[in-house]
């Protein structure tokens, strides 16, 4: 039953979103000009039509680092809740598993994942 | 049967005004933002359309709405216009779970003033926030623009750094209250006669630095540095489609962040705390309404705390921001999480 609320929330939110993505082509003027849709880039004529090829190896680093730590972060989420309950136990187990958590994290801080990756570095 | 209607009735109410809240409050959030920054700045701000610019944001609304619908040219149209559904549905959906006051009896059925009293409430705030990252990737991506790429890339950057911190910060609350959901963690703090940012200074502080992180206020406005990369990765977008990111960005997931954190550590509707003494309620005159002024009032000031901030800071670097994240936050909450452990017997009692 509760879920059944969120579930009718979301498909309002949906309806309101679609809106949101075609009220302006309702209600909106239509002109045409030959350039009005080319991508911005300071007034000056693209030089590749693709912005898509290349980023900054540094943001692939973060997600994999988000990968270890967010998963890690859902082992111990059950934890915080049941903790009251296991006792003297519960702590130890824990506390071991931070403990391996922030050998993984000094792991990779000594391993130089944490800093930023600077071009400059790698000439 | 007769139940379940009376269920769908209260439920559609709810919607409905949690809908007014978010996207009626949330536009006025504008103008409260554009006053604040004026006079911050010592100029008068908006002040011709309405009694002090009351109007502002109707017109600005209207504005927006009359705008041509355009479309980057070499982009992709059906991801250009999920990455706004997907900003939008979840940053709302979060509201869901946000209690706003105590139960109350209306016409003989007890209410609930929280949409869904789910018991996994703050698991589904993290898991909702955590889709940001998506609507602002595709957004990016899909516009095929380098400013928006770049943009993108860096405020996606420094949401999966702050995903982790945030998540690891809230965890020492959860341990004290010992639940997931959002009602019982309020209830609890009113039961053991304790707001837990006393008890978690250090959850509340790195809490507020990923709020700002998240949410791209300024400290950490790289996505939208608007001297370097004009808006980041709403370049490409126009009319409402522009309207909404930021709204989203600034206004609601602000709101529900802050409600959140007043959820967490400030005790949702209670009172004015004195630790393990109990609550001293100034507003006692208002009887059956105090809670809910309280809360108003509680995430208002975290509000005017994050536009304080907004528009008095500087702004920082990429690397300064995600290195900040992983090697003094981080820590930060693993401490937390120990020290919480140890001491958390001694609240529960």
């Amino acid at each position: 039953m509760e879920y059944i609320a969120l579930l009718i929330f979301f498909f309002i939110l949906l309806g309101l979103a679609l809106v949101f993505v075609f009220i302006n082509y309702v209600l909106g003027p239509k002109s045409s000009d030959a350039l009005q849709d080319y991508p911005y880039e300071c007034g000056v004529p693209l030089y590749d039509k693709s912005a898509q090829s290349t980023f900054h190896q540094g943001y692939y680093l973060l997600g994999l680092l988000l990968l270890l730590f967010d998963i890690e972060a859902a082992f111990l989420f059950p934890w915080t809740v049941v903790y009251r309950y296991l006792g003297i136990f519960g702590f130890i187990e824990m506390f071991l598993f931070i403990l391996i958590l922030t050998y993984g994290l000094l792991y990779a801080w000594r391993k130089g994942a944490l800093n930023w990756q600077f071009e400059e570095e790698s000439l | 049967m007769e139940g379940l209607l009376a269920w769908l009735v209260i439920t559609l109410i709810k919607i409905v005004v949690i809908l007014a809240i978010v996207l009626g409050v949330g536009a006025y959030l504008t103008l409260v933002e554009r006053k604040v920054a004026a006079h911050i700045q010592r100029r008068p701000g908006p002040m011709v359309v309405g009694w002090h610019g009351l109007l502002q944001p109707l017109a600005d609304g209207l504005k927006l709405l009359t705008k041509e619908d355009l479309f980057p040219r070499y982009g992709n149209r059906f991801l250009y216009n999920l990455a706004l559904v997907m900003a939008l549905v979840p940053a709302t959906l979060v509201f869901a779970v946000v209690p706003f006051g105590p139960e109350f009896e209306a016409f003989g059925i007890k209410v609930k003033p929280i949409l869904t009293d789910v018991n996994i409430g703050l698991l589904l705030v993290f898991a909702l926030g955590s889709m940001a990252v998506f609507s602002i990737a595709l957004a990016g991506w899909a516009s095929n623009s380098k400013y928006a790429l770049i943009g993108s890339m860096r405020k996606a950057g420094i949401i999966v750094s702050y995903e982790v911190v945030i998540t690891f910060a809230v965890m020492g609350p959860i341990i004290l209250a010992g639940t997931l959901s959002t009602y019982d963690i309020v209830q609890n703090q009113i039961d053991q006669k304790l707001w837990y940012v006393w008890l978690q200074p250090i959850a509340f502080v790195v809490y507020m630095f990923a709020m700002l992180a998240e949410t791209g206020r300024v400290p950490f406005d790289v996505q939208e540095a608007e001297a370097e990369l004009v808006t980041g990765f709403t370049v490409e977008y126009g009319g409402m489609k522009f309207g909404l990111f930021p709204l989203v960005e600034w206004y609601i997931e602000v709101l529900s962040l802050s409600a959140i954190a007043v959820v967490l550590f400030f005790g949702g509707w209670s009172p004015i705390n004195i630790p393990f003494l109990g609550f001293v309620d100034p507003l006692f005159f208002l009887g059956p309404l105090s809670p809910f002024v309280w809360f108003v009032l509680k995430v208002s000031l975290l509000f005017l705390f994050v536009l304080w901030l907004h528009w008095t800071l500087p702004r920082y670097r990429i690397d300064q921001i995600t290195e900040t994240a992983w090697k003094v936050m981080l820590p930060l909450t693993f401490v937390n999480l120990v020290l919480t452990a140890v001491f958390a017997p001694l609240i529960w009692r």
